[in-house]
This record gives C-alpha cells, structure tokens and sequence, in this order.
C-alpha cells in the first residue's frame, strides 16, 4: 500500500470520535500547535505556498479542503515542515494533530461511504460531441475543430458539468454545427443517410453517388489472371496440401466470384478445343507443378495468359455504329444511346469479320484517319485502328477449311472472356480511351450531362444476386440523389434538342409554355419529331427508328417513375428521421418525442412553406440542438429505495441509476461516445442492471475500436498532452524533422499504448515498466526503428524498443517536447510532470519570484543540470525541487524534441545521473524505471485508479472515494495490475451505478476533491 | 491573412437550387447591428453581370472623361449613366489561358484559381462570395445567385466540367455556388426570411423542450439546463431583434415616401421570354438591394458556351454560334442586349435615393465577359466595366486603359484585390495577384 494510505490505516482503527468531540479538539488541540508552528509562513497576503492555514476556523472548512490537510499531515510525519533549517516540532506535539487529521477523515469517508456524489448535468464536451456525431451519422464530420477549447475541472478533465459550460455565442456555434450536419444528408430512396460532404449542390450529389458506383465496380475481382491462379491450385490441390478444397473454397479464399471460377476452369479444360482456346489451355498446362505455394514467375505466365486473353477479346469484339439519320448530328442522343446499348449487349460476342483464313489476302494497315469533329461519332476512326490491330495480329488467322470451327472456338472464348466487365468512363472519343481520363460514367456525349450503364458482362458473369441487386440499387439511387436523368433531359433539351428542327447541333428548343421540360408532353412531342425526321428519308438506318423510340419512352418511363418514388420516399424519411432522433437521444422515443418531431415538420412545411427535404434538415437541425442531445442528464429514476448504506443516521440519499443511464455512463467512460445498439438492447430490457451482463457488455466494449476515445481523451487529459495536436512551441528551423505528421505520431503513440493495454489487458505498470511501444513509419523513422510497412496509417508494436532508447510511456517523445519551453530540454518541467501527473504526488506551485533559465541551451554558460544543482542549494526552492528535479535530470539524454543524444545543444555530453528522493541512484530512464519499480509502483497504480475514476463518474474526486481507492488497489495487487479489472472495479462500483437523491437541508456542503 | 476557406464549417448554409446563401446570426455582428442604428454610412453593394462568349470588338470602345466620354455602338446604352461609369481594358485573368477554351477560360474568372480536369471539380472563392462572408451576416440572405441560362455539367473537349461554364460565383473551392433559374424561386427566398426564420423555429422548439425536460429533473442539474435556455433565448431575441430592425428600415422607408420600388411576386415557371426573364431578375436584386435583404448578387444572362437564342434581336443562330462570327452585327446586338440589361440594372439602383446619393452611388455593378473575341477564343484581355461610386471609395467616370501595362500589371485579381479592399476585407493575396491594380 502507498504511504498515505498505510499512515491512515494504521491510525484509524482506534478511533471512534465523534463529531462535537473533533471539533473541539480542533480549538484545544490543533489551533494552538498550528499558531504556534505553522503561521509563521503560511499565513497573510501571501502564505507560504497559497496556503493560509491560519483561515481555517472550523471543521467544516477543515472538511471542504481536506486535501490540503492531508498534505500537512504528510509534511508533518516526514518532518519536512517546518522547512530546515528551522527545528521540526517535537513529536508529542506533532502527534495529536497528525491523528486528529486523521480522525476528520475516518469520519467524513464513514458518513459518506459509498456516496456517488453530485454529478452535474453536463453537456457533452467537444470530444464527445465529435465522436458522438461520429457514431449518429457514419461520418467522422469534426464539427468542433474550430470551438473553443473545453476547460478542464479540477481533476484535469473535460467531461465534467463542473466544469462544461453553455453561453450564446457557444450555442450559436452548435447550431452552425447542426447546420452543417444536416447540409450532409443523403435522402435515398428509402432512408435517410449522411454523406463525407455536404449534399446541397447538383455537383456534390453526383459526385457522391458516381463515387460509389465507382467503388462497388473497383472493388469487383474482374481481373482474369487471379482465375488462372485459382484453376492452378484447383488442379493442384494434393500437391498443395488441400485435397479437400474444391473450386468454391478457393475462390471464398482468394476473394473471386464463385460464378465465374468454375467457368473459367471449364474452360480451361475442356476437351475438343481450336484455336485461341486451345492456345490458352497449352499455356496453363504449361504452369509448373508447385512444391509450394505459386511462384511469382508462374504469376508471370498467369499474367501472360491475361494478357493473350485480353489481346484476342480487345481484336475481336464487336464495335457498333450509332443509326445514322440524315439531318440528325452522328451523336445525337437517340442514336448515341443506341450504339452504346450495342455494345453493352455484346460483350461475349465475337465479330467474325475479325478473323481471316490463310488463303485469305493479308489486310493491309490503313492510315488512321484524324479524330473526329464534333458530334460526330469516332467509331469509324476507331475501327480502323481496330482493323490495324488485327492485321498484326497471327493468332487470329486460321486454318482454311477449319473456319467454321475456329468461329465456334472464338465464340466461346468470347462468351467466357468478354471484352469489357463494365465501362467506367468514356472520353469523348468512346470506345477509343486513350483521351480524356476521368470522366467517370459518362455517356460519352459532347458537351451536354449524360451517363450510360454498361455493366452487363459483369452482372452476368461476376456478381451474385445479392451483388447485383445492390449495383441496381445504387444505379436507382444515383438518380434519385443525383437526378441524372432530369438534369440529363433538360440540359439536352436547353443545348441540343433543336438540331431535330434543323438548327444545327448545339442549339436548344425554344422554352415550353405552361409545360416542365421534364414533362410527358414535351417529351413526346420530341419524341414525335425525332420519328418523322427518321422516315422522312429512306436511306436512314432502319434501327434509328427502334432507337428514338427507346430513347423518349425511356426518359418517360424513368422521369415519372422517380416523381412517383419521391413521394413514397417522403414518409420513409420521417421513419429515418424518427430513428435518428432515437439514436440521437440515446433513448427510446416517447410518443411525446414522435409527436413534437412529426409536427415541427409538418410546421415547416405547412407554415414556413418549405420543401420536403429543407424541412427535414431544419428537423435534423432541431434533433441536434435538442438538450437531449448535447446534455447528458441522469435522470432519476423511478425507484426510491434508499440507498444501502449501514447507518440510517447518514445524511446522503442515493438511489440505483436506471439502466439507460448506465449504458450511457458506461459508453462515454469507455468510448467517450454514445451507446450502441446492443448497448442499448441490454438497457432497454434492463438486463445491463444485472452484474454479469453489466460486466458482459463492459469487457466486450473494451476490445471495441472505439475505445480509442477512451485512451485519447483520458490519457491525453491525464498526461497533459490532449492538446498536443495544435502545439506549435517546436522551433521548426532548428528541428526541421518535427513536421505536423510527426507531431501527430507522437501524439498518437502514447494513446496506442493505453488502447492496447486495455483491449490486450496487460498490466498497468507495463505502462512505465514495459520495454514495448507503438510506432509508425514516421515516428519509426525518428526513433531509428526499422519498420517495413511504409503506409503511414499502419502502426506497428515494437518489442524491443528499448534497444532505441524507448518502452513504456517515459521517454516517449511527445512528452519530452510538451514538457520542453523550445530550445532547451527542461528537467523542472520533465520531472514536475512525472512526478504529478504519473505519479500523483501534490506539489504546490513555484513562488512568483524566480528567476528564469537561459532560453537557448546552445548558448547558454553551463549546463542545465548544473544551473538546476545551484537552485536547489537554496532551501526555500529546494523543498520542492529535490521531490523532482531528478527526476527531469534523468531524461537529459534526450533533447527538447524528445531526440535521443549523448551531448546537449552546446555540445556538452550529457550526464544522467541522478539521485532519487530517498537516496536511491540512478542512471537515465532506466535508473527511473528501476526506482518507479522498486519504490513507486503503488503510488503509480493510486494515481491512475483515482484518475481513471474523476474520469469516469464525471467529477472530481472527495474524500468518500477512498474507500473505492483503496479497493482498487487490493484487487489491482490481487490481478496482477491488470487494466480490465480496475476498469470493471469503476463500473460496478456503487458510485459508477448509483445517484445522490436531493436533500432537504444538508451540512455536508460540497467535499472537495483530490486534484 | 488568406482567409482559409476550405474549412469544414461554412458560415452559411446554401438553401438547394435557391441560388442563395443563408446568413447565420454570428453575435459580433448581430450586437454591432442591434445597437448602431442605421448610420449616415450607407452599407456597399457588389453585383456582377456576365454575358458568356465575348463582344464584338469592333464596337467595345470608350474614350474620354465625365460628360465628355464616348461611348462606342454596344455600350451606348450606357449614356444616360456615362459619369458613373468605368470603363476598363486589358485585364485578364492568367490562370484561365492556355488550357483549353471555353470552360478552361471561365472556371475562377471572378477568383483567378488554378482550376481541374476530370471528375473532381476545383476552383477558388469568388470575389462575390469573399465579399458576402464578410459583409453577408448582417442581412437576411448573404448572397444571391441568378441566372437566365439553365447551367451545363457535361464535359467540354477539354476534359474541364461545364460546371466552369455555367457558374461564376464559387462558396468552396470545391462547390460553385447553385444558381437559381425561376424568377419565383429566387423571389421566395429573398423576401421570405427564410434564414433567419428558421433560426427562429428551431430556438423555439428547443426551447419548449428544455422547459419540458427542467421539469423531470433534479434542482442541481436544473441549474445546467438553465444555462442552456438562458443561452437559446439570448440566441433568439438577437435574432428576433435584428428581424424587427429590418422591417422598421423598410417601414421608415415607406413612411417617407421614398420611391421605394414595389413589385409583385413574378409567376411561377421559367419565363418563354428572354427579355422578361432578364428584367424580372434585374428587378429582383435591385429590390433586393434596396431594401438590404442582401448586398451581393451576381446574374449570367448568359452563361459560357450559351446555346440561348435571339429571335427578338433577328439573330438566327444560337448564342454561341453567333459568337464564332463575333464581328458580325448578329453578334454585336446580342452583346448590346446584355449591356441594355446591366444599364437597366444600373439606372433602377440610381433611382432608389439613398441619403445624399443613390444606391447605385453606394455600389459597384460589374459587368464581365470570358471572352474578348469568340471566335479567336481570345481571353487575353477581357471586356469590363465598373458603374456605381462604392460609396465614394470609387471615381468614376473613366477610361482605364491596361493593355500597355505588363502582365503583372495587368491582372483581374489585383482589381478584385482593390475592390475588397473598399469592402474591408484586406487580404495579402488572391487568385494569382499579391498586389492592388494601380489607377483604380
């Protein structure tokens, strides 16, 4: 057990005062000795260490600020107080008032056993607020990146009501916030859901759903080489080891479509094969056996078989013209759509034109004509190059009298290798695309909007039924979210649809009145004149006529279709936004909720006039404006047992938390976020009220990813690097390496460490003892550590970071720079940090007079340690010093940016020697870890449970708290100093599940906290 | 200070189609306002009108000063307004030459940024939108975007968006600002109060809310709700405040007699005709300015590569047909249209008094075209011109004539420097220029 607690421990069991008997001893015991002693120094317009002991007249105030008192009977068991070279007080004065001391707290920890104490409402802190909208909306948005910064409670976090504030100009901020939020909506179909930018402009809800036909295409294994592999270790599977495995196995394996395997293997295997197919089937036989797994130079020939394939299918497709139409441009719409149907209904054909005999002449290479002008088709041109191609190409001549047999052979190899799995864009020289990357989806048109869908191949061949249905779904959806087809039909209308009156290309019809260019009347009446101008001439291409009427009832079709699912979408968005608002509220909705949304909505709509979708991210606005979503408010609940403390005659009231409540506390403990679903299940049936499901849930939250949010703004309040980030106290022309993404690495190692210590369930002591830490490349690169992923995302575990000079969280760099002023390493501020921050002890803070070190080590006179050694001689300064100074001193072996080096900035090598309060010798972050381990463990494992606990319950920590400490540290000697445990000893703790109940009148007053 | 612009949180919401943006009550502003009454400082407008695909440049020339200058054929409609009036040669903006015509050559012509190919679409603020952030929070709508010209998202030859031709007012570098086509449209959003409504609304509901939740819960935790309601209804009156401001300058305005321009909501649907499309827009921004609903606006009659038509001008070809024969008379009346448009504008502004002047006197109209000459795709100088005093931070009157200065002295963006300048924005670079335009 630490110090502290053994004194309390040792003292408190013989004493049974009561309260008048201890106040009175504070008037004839304590006063005197403190008056005599004390006052001298600490009394005033400036005590000695801000405190005037002289102020405290009455118990309760001795109560209030206990913690203060605390720290007098410390100094006095230890004789340090008074300061030398003045003599300490004789013993037998010195001991009554150390076990008076004593006897105050016995009492209030008795009073108050198990007291959850006032936990504010709070609104959520920044941190929570961003991860919270997170968790609501699928986007990591960041709203508050530009809020103010949160200021901490006297425990050093940010989640506190004691703390956490709300103004005007902050709520304004929050209701920007909402607003852009809400800017994110994507209103499908069938559901409301958030996009990673805003959605109010055309562009925007095109390029979100483009991007996501994009993706879903991209990710599909399209790619005939992984097939071939695939087949090879089919046929290969003894030899592999897998005799089992069939050609289902190995395609769920190597992630290909279990559809498409088995045609590829047939094929490859078939018997009675000519030409191309039989080719094909040499170069596989020709793969080697494996005495392991595939070589990288049979990838090669897999590659090589891709190759050929894609080579024939490229020579061999079928190009299509679009119906020419005399007086209509060559790409008119009509007539452009219908060439590119063509092609999106013959992939697996084969153009038999494509192959000659031996007998046949050989094709002489044409010069390729210019490309086209405008609006004119480019197939022609492409043709040519096609015809080129194919002229070189042997594999495409065969045997005379086998011709028949051979277009059965490039038939088949057609019909299992189509010349295209989908079309991701089209240039304007279509299907040429060697011009004019990027244009995702399009149809191909010029100038005007327009998209095309030739996917056929694809669906046919690759994707299952569930994969196809969700291509369809997003097709519809990126006309609903985009509205290509409405945007499409009117920008024709305005810029191109007047060529069927004969004026020209790029011109437009005149503007209907009293009609919607998008409406049925319209369309048809172009539909109407685009027919006539094809039968007004016989020699126009019989399709055309096939062609312009696809076209407009299609458009029809379409356009209609989609007014008709805007309004069946509109009450399934209400039913989104219902369940949003639920998520939001982290509660099941009452129907008092349901009704306030519904007619906030239909108020917008009805008196504010406002269009569907305005009125439902002004609703979205409200929900997120709303108390129940930026407050955390336990409320109480709907029992009033008492609480279940011993004593009736205790004056605090408290009584369990409903089980939402718990699930809330326990998320944003744990992830800082809200709950989740299951969370929720749980509360919702009160089953998380149980303790094995209350201890289900919290083991099962703590190896969620999102626990990240625990060890971010935990640890980095804790330690006192939260707001790291935004640092920019580097001299960056003196430390060029320290550039922002090294800053964000360093920030991030120390959060890494406590994530997996918690997911992993190590030792909390492996926190300061452990040799590992947490590392990516650029952080790697700074320590000197090898790492071989390079992607800057990937974080690696580095075991044996001692070798660098690193392990643990001392000598990590982030520290070492946030406790540097700049251009010097800084031993005070290094060890002041260690010694409170990890370690818990109080130290007040410095005199207001002190004279400042020199601000640039590379030319100052001496070095630090020595500057530090000569304050130190000085007892007033020393009293506090010489609790850290070495322990500052022990980190010189590495500069202000958290560099390892042997010599200062001026040159001189460093010497990191020291000696620890006590006499214990060390040398550099081992000498400090030795002493931590052998002295200061306990003291260690005390200050993180205490810290860990403010942090969980939302509050600073009081004196009825102790007894929970000290429970925490049995079970956490019990548990090997296991991270889970202290956590699940916090969450079922009876100030984790409980809430105070208002009183009548109460003399308790506040008990202060702990810092 | 380059203002970074690519931050998450905009200032303002963009109301979908409704080519306007949506101011939000920022205190600072909201308190300055609510406690200065309206000062003998008139506020500054800023408006721009573009004709797409260039002039005839046989007819766009001016000589001399004040009542003395001349006006060449196509900016005679200009006359009666002459004295406020600038007009400006060889300005041009660069990151706009060399990349291929039409949407390469408009993409940030009011922002000189470097614009993208392909898919992802990337420009710069536009100085209309700089100039709304700033000033935009104290009226209703920040801004508002018109057009008579339906925009165009395909892709051009070059492989640049046709959002660059459609669109010359630009909130992020990566979302032009939509611009709203119905006169009705743009008609309810301006004089609807729609933001600051809605603000209204929502402080409201949350406020009944938190009154209903302070109800269930305990007396300390009351103390934080109350804080909450504190804050919404200290929200809420400044924005009530500032909305009853407004209706009493607009009453004030009424009391006095002023010949406040009235005018009814324009039918709903997109006008068959041209002239009644342009006019009805022109009507709107100047009620707009006049009665401060906004202070910046800007209006494409017609947009880059228009494929709009003329009928009522006897020109036969489309507009940009008509371009590539840009010395032809055809060509030259279209121009004239246009700038018949903006002298409308103009003189409606300069028949609304303002104090001592009008509230033309306390703006600058722009009018801009992408090109000089359309059938040579020639941007390397641009057709310009300034009306209206700024408030007097602007001499009119003038000639300015830039084609002999060197190219970095003759660059759009050192003028929209100095413009923003006189709007109190000062900022150390923009576009492609770090210095003002001298002369201006």
């Amino acid at each position: 057990m630490s110090f502290r607690s053994t004194l309390f421990a040792t003292l408190s069991t013989a004493l049974a005062y009561s309260a008048p008997s201890l106040e009175s001893q504070f008037d004839t015991t304590v006063k005197p000795f403190v008056n005599k002693y004390c006052v001298g120094c600490h009394s005033g317009a400036t005590p000695a260490a801000q405190f005037d002991i002289k102020s405290y007249n009455t118990l309760g105030s001795v109560v209030r600020e206990f913690p203060r008192w605390a720290l007098v009977m410390e100094r006095l068991h230890a004789k340090d107080m008074p300061p030398k070279p003045m003599k300490p007080a004789p013993d037998a004065e010195v001991h009554p008032v150390v076990e008076w001391i004593q006897a105050v707290r016995a009492q209030e920890i008795k009073r108050f056993a198990s007291d959850p104490g006032i936990v504010p409402a709070r609104r959520l802190s920044n941190a929570e607020y961003n991860y919270s909208i997170r968790d609501l909306t699928g986007q990591d948005m960041q709203l508050t990146k530009e809020f103010p910064i949160d200021p901490a409670n006297p425990a050093g976090f940010d989640n506190s009501g004691e703390s956490l504030t709300m103004s005007a100009a902050l709520l304004n901020k929050y209701l920007t916030a909402a607003r852009e939020a809400a800017s994110r909506v994507v209103f499908q179909p069938d559901r409301l859901e958030f996009a990673p930018h805003p959605m109010l402009v055309e562009t925007d809800r095109e390029k979100y759903s483009v991007q996501r036909i994009i993706n879903f295409y991209y990710s599909q294994p399209t790619r005939f080489a992984p097939y071939f592999e695939a087949s090879w270790r089919f046929k290969h599977r003894a030899a592999l080891g897998k005799p089992a495995a069939t050609l289902n196995s190995i395609a769920a394996e190597m992630k290909l479509s279990a559809k498409y395997l088995p045609m590829v293997w047939q094929i490859l295997n078939e018997p009675g094969a000519a030409g191309p197919i039989l080719k094909l089937q040499a170069m596989f036989r020709a793969l080697p056996a494996p005495s392991a797994e595939m070589k990288d130079a049979d990838k090669i020939l897999c590659q090589e078989m891709d190759d050929f394939v894609v080579r024939i299918r490229a020579n061999t497709g079928m190009q299509h013209l679009a119906p020419r139409v005399r007086g209509l441009p060559g790409l008119a719409q009509p007539l452009a759509n219908w060439r590119n149907l063509q092609y999106a209904l013959n992939r697996r054909k084969f153009e038999p034109k494509s192959i000659r005999t031996e007998a046949d002449p050989k094709p002489e290479i044409k010069p390729v004509p210019r490309f086209p002008g405008l609006h004119q088709d480019a197939v022609p041109r492409w043709i040519t190059v096609m015809e080129n191609a194919r002229a070189k190409d042997e594999d495409l001549v065969v045997p005379n009298a086998q011709r028949d047999r051979y277009v059965k052979a490039f038939e088949r190899l057609a019909d299992v290798f189509p010349d295209k799995f989908y079309v991701s864009e089209r240039g304007r020289f279509f299907p040429d695309d060697s011009t004019d990357k990027g244009r995702l989806l399009s149809a191909g048109y010029h100038n005007v909007h327009g998209f095309y869908r030739d996917d056929t191949a694809l669906q046919e061949l690759i994707l299952d039924d569930k994969a196809k249905a969700e291509l369809d779904r997003l097709w519809i959806e990126f006309d609903f979210v985009g509205e290509y087809s409405a945007r499409t039909w009117v920008q024709y209308f305005v810029n191109q649809s007047g060529a069927v009156l004969g004026k020209g290309a790029e011109s437009g019809s005149p503007r209907p009145e009293g009609h919607e260019i998008t409406g049925t009347e319209v369309i048809m009446g172009l539909k109407k004149l685009h027919l006539e101008k094809a039968a007004a001439d016989s020699t126009n291409d019989p399709h055309a006529e096939t062609a312009i009427v696809r076209h407009f009832d299609g458009y029809d079709r379409t356009l209609r279709s989609l007014e008709k699912m805007r309004v069946a979408a509109e009450p399934r968005h209400l039913d989104s936004l219902l369940q949003f608002a639920g998520k939001a509220y982290r509660r099941p909705l009452t129907a008092a909720d349901r009704d306030g949304i519904a007619s906030y909505y239909k108020t917008l709509r009805s008196k504010n006039e406002l269009s569907h979708e305005n009125a439902v991210r002004e609703s979205i606005v409200s929900v997120l404006m709303a108390p129940d979503f930026l407050y955390r408010i336990d409320l109480p609940g709907s029992r009033t047992t008492t609480s279940s403390v011993v004593k009736p005659t205790t004056p605090v009231r408290s009584e369990p938390l409903g089980a939402l409540d718990v699930a809330n506390r326990l998320s944003y403990f744990l992830w800082s976020s809200m709950p989740d679903e299951e969370l929720l299940k749980h509360a919702q049936s009160g089953a998380l009220l149980r303790p094995n499901v209350l201890l289900a849930q919290t083991r099962r939250m703590m190896k969620d990813p999102r626990v990240r949010g625990f060890a971010t703004e935990f640890t980095g309040h804790w330690l006192n690097f939260r707001h790291f980030e935004k640092s920019n106290s580097v001299d960056r022309s003196r430390f060029p390496e320290f550039t922002d993404e090294l800053r964000e690495a360093m920030f991030q190692e120390p959060v890494r460490m406590v994530e997996d210590a918690i997911a992993t369930n190590r030792s909390a002591l492996d926190l300061l003892l452990g040799k590992h830490t947490f590392v990516n490349p650029v952080l790697a690169k700074f320590y000197g550590m090898p790492v071989e992923n390079k992607d800057p995302k990937q974080w690696t575990r580095i075991d044996d970071a001692q070798k660098y000079g690193r392990g643990g969280l001392l000598p990590m760099a982030v520290f070492l720079t946030l406790n540097s002023p700049g251009l010097r390493t800084s031993p005070v501020k290094r060890g002041y940090w260690v010694v409170q921050k990890v370690l818990g002890e109080v130290i007040p803070p410095p005199p207001p007079v002190v004279p400042e070190l020199p601000h640039d080590e590379s030319t100052s006179e001496r070095p630090v340690r020595e500057m530090l050694a000569k304050h130190r001689e000085v007892p007033l300064c020393a009293g506090c010093h010489q609790r850290f100074d070495s322990f500052g001193l022990a980190f010189e072996g590495y500069g202000p940016v958290g560099n390892a080096r042997t010599k200062d900035l001026a040159g001189r090598p460093v010497d990191t020697a020291v000696t620890y309060p006590g006499g214990f010798q060390g040398n550099a972050v081992e000498g400090l870890r030795t002493f931590v381990h052998q002295r200061r463990e306990k003291d260690f494992v005390a200050n993180m449970s205490r810290k860990m606990l403010a942090f969980a319950l939302n509050r600073s920590l009081q004196l009825s708290d102790e007894a929970l400490i000290d429970m925490m540290q049995s079970r956490a000697a019990a548990t090997g100093y296991r991270m889970q445990p202290l956590i699940e000893a916090i969450v079922t703790s009876p100030q984790f599940l409980k809430k105070r109940l208002p009183e009548a009148s109460t003399a308790a007053g506040a008990q202060k906290a702990r810092p | 200070m380059i203002r970074k612009l690519r931050t998450p949180l905009s200032r303002r919401t963009v109301l979908r189609g409704a080519g306007c943006t949506v101011a939000l009550p920022w205190l600072e502003a909201m308190s300055a306002y609510a406690n200065t009454p309206p000062a003998s400082a008139f506020p500054k407008r800023f408006g721009v009108v573009f004709l797409g695909n260039g002039i005839n440049e046989d007819h766009w020339y001016a000589s001399g000063e004040g009542k003395a200058m001349k006006l060449s054929k196509t900016l005679g409609p200009l006359e009666p307004l002459k004295e406020k009036v600038n007009v400006i040669e060889g300005l041009y903006v660069k990151a706009l030459t060399g990349q291929g015509i039409h949407p390469g050559q408009t993409g940030s012509i009011l922002s000189g940024a470097k614009i993208s190919k392909g898919a992802v679409i990337s420009s710069g603020v536009s100085i209309d939108q700089m100039i709304a952030s700033k000033v935009g929070e104290e009226t209703a709508q920040s801004s508002i975007c018109l057009s008579c010209d339906p925009p165009m998202t395909g892709y051009h030859e070059t492989n640049f968006s046709l959002a660059y031709s459609s669109h010359i007012s630009w909130q992020s570098p990566d979302s032009p600002v939509p611009v709203e086509v119905y006169p009705s449209l743009a008609w309810d959003n301006l004089f609807d109060n729609r933001g600051s409504l809605l603000n209204i609304s929502v402080l409201d509901r949350v406020k009944d809310r938190a009154q209903a939740l302070t109800r269930e819960i305990s007396a300390s935790d009351k103390n934080k709700l109350d804080e909450y309601l504190t804050s919404v209804r200290e929200v809420e009156k400044r924005v009530e405040g500032m909305r009853k401001e407004k209706s009493t300058a607009e009453d004030a305005a009424k009391a006095k007699n002023r010949p406040a321009m009235s005018m009814e909501r324009p039918a709903n649907g997109m006008p068959a005709d041209l002239r009644q499309h342009s006019k009805l827009m022109c009507d709107i921004i100047a009620m707009a300015f006049q009665t401060d609903k906004t202070r910046v606006a800007s209006l494409l009659i017609s947009r880059d590569l228009s494929a709009m038509y003329y009928p009522f001008l006897n020109v036969t070809m489309g507009h940009h047909g008509a371009s590539h024969y840009n010395n032809n008379d055809a060509y030259e009346r279209i121009a004239r249209f246009h700038v018949e448009q903006y002298a409308y504008l103009a003189s409606k502004l300069d028949s609304m008094k303002e104090g001592e002047g009008t509230v033309l006197d306390n703006s600058c109209l722009m009018f801009l075209s992408n090109l000089w000459i359309g059938r040579k795709h020639d941007n390397f100088r641009l057709p310009l011109l300034l009306t209206g005093g700024l408030g007097g931070t602007l001499k009119t009157g003038r000639v300015l004539n830039y084609l002999e200065a060197s190219a970095d002295n003759r660059k759009m963006c050192s003028l929209y420097l100095s413009l923003m300048d006189r709007f109190g924005l000062k900022l150390n670079s923009f576009g492609d220029s770090t210095t003002r335009l001298a002369g201006i």
